[in-house]
């Protein structure tokens, strides 16, 4: 794994809000087929992260390489790259098919990639429906069928299958493995320990700091910190 | 044009078209004040001004003057209270707008060539009314002064003739140019109308740009790394030609239907009108990248938008306003539109004059796009 290119490498990361350090010296590497799990509470700043990686934030100091790009200086990557960020980010005022083809044209891709996403994701008999009306479950599969749209080589998902219904979660997941296989490479930021399987690695951020782990070290770490947490509450 | 210009555009439209309040705003919101101001000022002069004579002599001179009243165009004759106080209580009650109280011995005094008065009151409270009043009145005692005069003159010996020539030895002739009936629907009608819609017009553009950067979907446009400038540009364009849809019928209502004054012809005008919506999103644009978000911003288009129609000197000249305003109100685009509508509309002063009034709505223009611009890519960093 180590001498294949590398489709995202950060170093040194810092990332700083009103001086108070949110990212504070990451540094990690993903590879084509790889599925690295950012596992984070709330605050800990795996969405700063995530928009770092994705271009849409900038940061205070360290180099972050996507796909052969450094983002401080190009923004090419961003043609090979699909987002799907934590709140709501597709435009409201559009439906469905609107947004497919909105997106469509803002990533200057072919109207086939349509037809293709919508058919993936089982999306077809939505197309019509405003996005405000989809349930949580349809409204992710069309975030993702969107960032799909391009056929990027990197997604970046933030919370993508948190609290959504099981058929749609088990679609996502279904339409990410032939991704992964294929050479792609994902990278999805999470907040509930019972996913970490689903990843090859997981990065556990804390305190800015990000320490990277198999799931089953992930797990066991936040099953030893749960029940520290119990034992102290008995002793209490 | 390229699909991803025209799917921004598309977009805006939708945006614009499905967002109901701003759309009726857009739609209705100037129609309806053209027609409501019409409706208002149809009757172009105030007349039927209503008029009290306290006749205290009731002689045949003082009847001379309550006739000559009587027959005044835009006075209505419409009491005769018996005393002064009666008729201080009718125009305090709003009944009466100008009272007339002709003295005791008017006539004794008038044959006595004695200096004689007669008081003529007129409710100032309400400027347009009294200013009605004041000419309408004025009309009546030239007449009544110089057939006194010339009275005069006849008793001292004059021949009937030779007083007449005498006394109005000097003509005053008036020609009102322009809008010689000095009629108010010519004046404020389209002009108000045009308020209203230039009022719609900044709070729509008002939202431009944090209408998209205030929102998440703006995380979609950063992550596909869509160019600013294309979007903002493709989006003002269908902004501007929104803006312009909506006046054209305000044009062909106010010039076709009712024949309101235009002395340059549409041509012109409509050119005129368009520099105007282009500066006005600038400014419109301008606010909405210092503001934090949408509702800020729209607060900064009303701040803007309504008191500029009085700041730009339509109804209230400039020269007349404090000096350190008298600069300030040509910073905003409505002073110049406004002006230069007032001479386009009445005078037609020709291109040598009217060009300093294009050239300031361009440079307007290019100065808030400018600035957004700068300001725009400062808050991105």
């Amino acid at each position: 794994m180590g001498e294949q290119q590398s489709v995202v490498e950060v170093k040194d990361l810092v990332q700083k809000f009103f001086l108070k350090p949110v990212l504070n010296g990451v540094s990690l590497q993903l590879f084509p087929g790889e599925c690295l799990g950012i596992f984070g509470l709330r605050g800990s700043g795996k969405t700063s992260l995530l928009h770092i990686l994705a271009g849409v934030d900038r940061f205070s100091s360290g180099t972050v390489e996507v796909l052969g790009c450094n983002i401080s200086k190009s923004q090419q990557f961003k043609q090979k790259m699909g987002l799907v960020t934590q709140e709501p980010s597709l435009f409201q005022d559009l439906s469905v098919m609107e947004n497919l083809d909105f997106i469509a044209a803002l990533k200057n891709v072919r109207q086939e990639n349509i037809g293709r996403v919508t058919a993936q994701l089982e999306l077809k008999e939505y197309l019509r429906h405003p996005i405000t009306a989809l349930d949580v479950g349809l409204y992710q599969r069309l975030a993702l069928a969107c960032a799909l749209l391009n056929s990027p080589r990197l997604l970046i998902l933030d919370e993508l299958i948190k609290d959504i219904d099981l058929y749609s979660r088990h679609l996502i997941i279904k339409q990410l493995k032939p991704f992964l296989q294929g050479g792609g490479a994902c990278i999805c930021g999470f907040s509930n320990m019972d996913m970490a399987d689903f990843f090859d690695r997981v990065g556990w951020l804390e305190y800015g700091q990000l320490e990277i782990l198999a799931p089953s070290q992930a797990r066991k770490k936040w099953n030893n910190l749960v029940d520290s947490y119990q034992e102290g509450a008995e002793i209490e | 044009m390229t699909r991803l210009n025209l799917k921004i555009m598309r977009r805006e439209l939708c945006y614009m078209w499905r967002d109901h309040g701003l759309r009726n705003i857009l739609l209705f919101g100037p129609l309806l004040g053209l027609f409501l101001f019409l409706a208002i000022y149809h009757a172009q002069n105030i007349s039927n001004i209503p008029t009290a004579i306290v006749d205290l002599d009731r002689s045949s001179s003082s009847r001379e003057i309550v006739e000559k009243m009587n027959n005044a165009e835009n006075l209505k004759v419409v009491a005769y209270p018996t005393n002064y106080h009666e008729l201080e209580s009718q125009i305090q009650r709003g009944k009466i707008i100008v009272g007339v109280v002709i003295p005791e011995n008017f006539a004794r005094d008038v044959a006595l060539h004695r200096h004689t008065q007669v008081l003529l009151i007129i409710d100032a409270s309400n400027t347009a009314y009294a200013t009605n009043a004041s000419t309408a009145v004025l009309g009546v005692t030239r007449t009544i002064s110089a057939e006194a005069g010339i009275k005069t003159l006849i008793s001292k010996g004059m021949d009937p003739a030779q007083a007449q020539a005498t006394y109005l030895a000097v003509d005053f002739k008036e020609e009102g140019w322009f809008n010689p009936t000095l009629n108010y629907a010519y004046f404020l009608v389209l002009a108000m109308a045009l308020n209203l819609w230039q009022q719609c017009c900044t709070i729509a553009a008002s939202i431009n740009v944090i209408g998209e950067t205030g929102v998440k979907s703006w995380l979609q446009i950063k992550a596909i790394g869509v160019s600013k400038l294309r979007l903002f540009f493709n989006k003002s364009v269908i902004h501007i030609i929104t803006f312009m849809l909506m006046v054209i019928p305000i044009y062909i209502i106010a010039f076709g239907i009712f024949k309101l004054p235009l002395a340059c012809g549409i041509g012109p005008l409509f050119f005129f009108t368009l520099l105007f919506a282009i500066a006005l999103h600038s400014l419109g644009t301008l606010m909405s990248s210092i503001a934090n978000n949408a509702v800020d911003s729209t607060r900064f288009g009303m701040m803007v938008a309504l008191p500029s129609f009085v700041l730009s000197g339509y109804t209230w000249p400039i020269e007349a306003m404090p000096r350190f305003l008298q600069s300030v109100v040509w910073i905003f685009p409505q002073t110049w539109f406004f002006q230069g509508f007032n001479y386009l509309s009445f005078k037609n002063p020709g291109w040598d004059f009217m060009a300093s009034y294009f050239w300031a709505l361009i440079i307007i223009a290019l100065v808030c796009y400018s600035l957004t611009t700068l300001i725009t890519a400062w808050m991105e960093r």
